[in-house]
């Protein structure tokens, strides 16, 4: 107790010195828990996108059908293992894919057509409310599509205009009719932006001469902290002889970016802290050096080298501690700002994306308890590190020298 | 050390001086032989001008169908295919104006363009692809021919036409292997190898029969090399060359005209 006193009296000593190294800290650690709760609120924006708006948890496919997406590759019983799969808890919805070209005035373009089985589709996915413009889908209007953003860009379309879809049907004729734009949707990822046409389930099935079966089978979780591993095993034991995998395993590439991001956190922080460390070292370094005649006779009066240490290392935890706390205040409450008002890119990141997963518009930070935690962590780590030296050479000063040295 | 010297003096040589035969002289003769026989094949069904009518048969895994239809062209440029039967696609017509596909969806009134992302997709279902139908009698003009064989083959003459895309050509093929009878230079069969040279689809022609007063293949059939149990025919019921055709005859408002 004697010692954190003595400590508190030091560090007050030389107050300009101990603001500038505190305030420094403090900043580092600032800007750290700014940067982890936006590069968080990046990431679940980016596996919200993914998952929620397009992939859901698991899907089901006919086993060779994403090798080669094709219209006669179906889920043969789909209704059936749908309901297998909501008697076990899971939400699940079928889908249906086609290809063609949708075209409007003199331009046209290429498309993927997706069949939605409104039903079940919001159980499974948001996309229904992720609207940019006009609404979503509606089985009392078959003729209503809602397409892509980028594919509306390409095609000059709005909502309202009406678009032509030229395809080949399932019996080889030709498949083609005309439709309204309903709605275009805000950004998802590459796919969807640029190709994605959405229209009714009973509309595809006609226009595709495809009257039974379906492409895929979107599987959700009923609770997103049960174990995906477990809960992809559970859900192929109900679709027998399809392929039935998890969006890892469907999206390799985002869920190792995702898996990275922590990983990149840590690294972020121990670059950004070592600068800090430097600081701290010779802030301490300069203390201990003016001080060793007072530190000499404190020797030769009994205090021993390890109360010595530990004295410097109470002299940096006041400061660290008071760096912390102004980095978590003024992180957490900026972060807490960014988490309701985004930042808005749409002006100069339009349509950016990573692994073919739709960056939002608007980025905003996203708080966790490891975002705080992390950086005032690595703060403490890294400052005692960086002191080691100084409370050494503390410890191991010999009173006589020290006690003449000018 | 010194061998390797004059190896590589000689090699740069040879980069920089090239001796000898310049692509433009090579085997003079025989390359405006394979050009002259190749724009007889070409002009096969076409002439200056061309009114024809065809049936083709598709089969696929998963379906049959039979077409009938209606075309029309000019020059090299110009195509115009109409569909007659069957009822639910009659009206619908193609144009190939230069490079470019247009189709008329009488289902929807409506005419689209089709983009080159479209071009390797299937024309009405068949194995044709409407790159085929750009394409069309243009091998003259993006391939380079050579003539890779001459003599007896199955009992008859024939000369076999290596064709090499040239190189600013925007095509698709890695090379086309052609066949031609020496006499009368009739098509008898094509291979058209992929860009890593295997062979993608095999054209074969047939039934040699009187078609515009002269004796031409009435039957052209493809088949897919990865499927080779399905086939796309084409067979001309009648044909007319050198017709008189205006210009304006192959016109989007045309399209529409039944």
């Amino acid at each position: 107790m004697k010692i954190l006193s003595i400590a508190s009296r030091n560090v007050f000593r030389n107050w300009r010195r101990t603001m500038v190294t505190t305030v420094a800290m403090g900043f580092a650690g600032f800007i750290m828990i700014l940067f982890a709760s936006l590069m968080q609120g990046l990431l679940q924006a980016s596996e919200r996108n993914a998952v929620s708006m397009d992939l859901g948890d698991i899907q089901i496919h006919s086993s060779d059908y994403r090798e080669d997406p094709d219209l006669y590759k179906v889920i043969e019983n789909p209704d059936r293992i749908v309901n297998d799969l909501k008697k076990s808890g899971f939400h699940a919805a079928k889908r249906l894919y086609g290809f063609g070209l949708a075209a409007s005035g003199s331009t046209s373009s290429g498309v993927q057509l997706r069949g939605i089985d409104l039903s079940t589709e919001s159980d499974v996915t948001e996309i229904n409310r992720h609207i940019l413009k006009g609404s979503w889908l509606d089985e009392g209007d078959p003729k209503g599509v809602v397409i892509g953003r980028k594919l509306a860009r390409t095609l000059g379309v709005s909502t309202g205009d009406e678009l032509v879809f030229v395809g080949q049907a399932a019996d080889g004729s030709m498949a083609n009719d005309i439709y309204t734009v309903k709605g275009i949707l805000k950004s998802v990822g590459e796919e969807v932006d640029r190709t994605g046409l959405y229209m009714v389930e009973k509309s595809f099935r006609e226009l595709m001469i495809l009257p039974e079966g379906a492409h895929e089978i979107a599987v959700m979780r009923p609770d997103r902290t049960m174990d995906l591993d477990a809960s992809t095993e559970r859900a192929a034991g109900l679709a027998p002889g399809y392929e039935t995998l998890n969006w890892r395993e469907l999206k390799p590439v985002i869920a190792r970016i995702l898996d990275l991001a922590d990983s990149q956190m840590i690294i972020m922080v121990i670059i950004t802290y070592t600068a800090v460390a430097m600081l701290v070292l010779n802030a301490m370094l300069m203390t201990v050096f003016e001080r060793i005649r007072e530190l000499g006779i404190m020797k030769a009066m009994g205090v021993t080298p390890w109360q010595l240490m530990l004295l410097v290392y109470a002299e940096t935890f006041i400061q660290v501690a008071a760096a912390g706390l102004l980095a978590v205040l003024s992180g957490v409450s900026l972060s807490h700002y960014f988490e309701h008002n985004g930042i808005d890119l749409s002006s100069f990141a339009e349509g950016a994306s990573f692994g073919g997963v739709a960056i939002d518009p608007i980025w905003r930070a996203y708080l966790t308890p490891g975002s705080v935690a992390v950086p005032v962590i690595f703060l403490f780590i890294i400052s005692f590190l960086a002191v080691l030296y100084p409370a050494v050479k503390a410890a191991l000063i010999q009173p006589v020298k020290a006690i003449h040295h000018r | 050390m010194s061998r390797i010297l004059i190896t590589a003096a000689l090699l740069i040589i040879t980069l920089i001086f090239p001796i000898g035969r310049s692509p433009g002289e090579t085997d003079d003769a025989s390359v405006k032989k394979a050009r002259e026989i190749l724009r007889q094949v070409d002009d096969m069904w076409r002439g200056t001008s061309s009114h024809s009518i065809l049936t083709m048969q598709v089969r696929t895994a998963h379906y049959t169908r039979d077409m009938r239809m209606e075309g029309w062209s000019k020059g090299k440029d110009e195509t115009l295919v109409r569909i007659l039967s069957p009822l639910k696609e009659k009206g619908t017509a193609t144009l190939k104006s230069g490079s470019d596909i247009y189709s008329y969806l009488p289902k929807t009134d409506r005419t689209i363009k089709l983009t080159s992302g479209m071009m390797m997709g299937s024309w009405m279902g068949s194995h044709f692809t409407n790159d085929d139908l750009v394409r069309e009698s243009r091998m003259e003009e993006d391939y380079e021919p050579s003539i890779s064989y001459e003599g007896k083959r199955d009992g008859q003459d024939v000369i076999e036409f290596t064709l090499i895309p040239k190189p600013d050509a925007a095509v698709v093929w890695g090379k086309i292997v052609a066949t031609v009878l020496a006499d009368g230079y009739m098509p008898v069969k094509y291979y058209y190898y992929d860009e890593d040279m295997k062979i993608s689809r095999t054209m074969t022609f047939g039934r040699f029969e009187m078609l515009a007063g002269k004796i031409r293949p009435k039957v052209m059939r493809v088949v897919p090399s990865d499927k080779p149990e399905e086939y796309t025919e084409l067979v001309y019921e009648e044909l007319e060359l050198n017709i008189s055709l205006k210009d304006e005859f192959f016109s989007i408002s045309n399209l529409k005209r039944i």
